[in-house]
């Protein structure tokens, strides 16, 4: 049977999964560069090779996205012991929306080489804004439960 | 900071009771008397308040205080 321990468990495996793929993606840039420089065909600001700047791009993406995975297992780790609207998830919460912000905004710098780039940008700055958004209501939920646990 | 005062020791003394007879008579925590005491609490329930004002037989004005602050 389904249940929350389940869920939670299946979440955190996948975390764990994204982690070790998002490390082994670190090892294989140069690679993907070279593949994107060669099979990507569209228009930029930008003309020239795409190879160094998708390089650097995804370098950076990698960082920003080891940096989310480890604030999703903080996150994780304090569900699983049943601290939920603690002041460090809001932080978490936080860091991610972070993370996905400055990704769209690298992606965005990509779009001078490849238009196409936008796409990806406009989806990381549209995720990183709905994690702000729960992030604030993560923020209020903790305001209400501290009022609530020093209620007697 | 709060501007509400808590006179709760001031009353306990004043009546000779401890604080766990005092939360045993209330039927709260020490550790929430403790809150209470310290100021650390951010509301309290007309309820506790009733039955505080029963246990010590005073007014709530006597255990409440509110300070202006700037």
């Amino acid at each position: 049977m389904w249940n929350k321990t389940r869920s939670l468990m299946l979440s955190r495996i996948l975390a764990a999964a994204f982690s070790a793929f998002l490390v082994m993606l670190a090892f294989f840039v140069p690679f993907i560069a070279e593949w994107l420089t060669e099979v990507s065909d569209g228009m930029g600001l930008i003309g020239g090779s795409l190879y160094i700047p998708s390089m650097i791009i995804m370098y950076i993406c990698d960082a920003l996205g080891i940096w989310a995975i480890v604030e999703l297992h903080i996150l994780l780790h304090n569900i699983t012991k049943e601290k939920i609207f603690v002041p460090q998830n809001t932080a978490c919460l936080r860091g991610i929306s972070w993370a996905c912000m400055l990704a769209g905004c690298a992606f965005a710098v990509l779009g001078l080489w490849r238009f196409l780039s936008i796409m990806p940008a406009f989806a990381a700055v549209m995720f990183g804004l709905v994690m702000r958004v729960l992030k604030n209501v993560f923020e209020e939920a903790v305001e209400i439960k501290s009022e609530n646990d020093f209620t007697i | 900071m709060m501007p509400i005062i808590v006179n709760l020791d001031v009353m306990m003394a004043k009546r000779k009771i401890s604080s766990n007879e005092l939360a045993e008579r209330v039927g709260i925590t020490a550790a929430n008397l403790s809150v209470l005491k310290t100021g650390k609490a951010k509301a309290v329930r007309f309820s506790t308040l009733d039955k505080i004002c029963e246990a010590l037989d005073c007014q709530p004005g006597d255990i409440l205080e509110w300070e202006k602050t700037e």
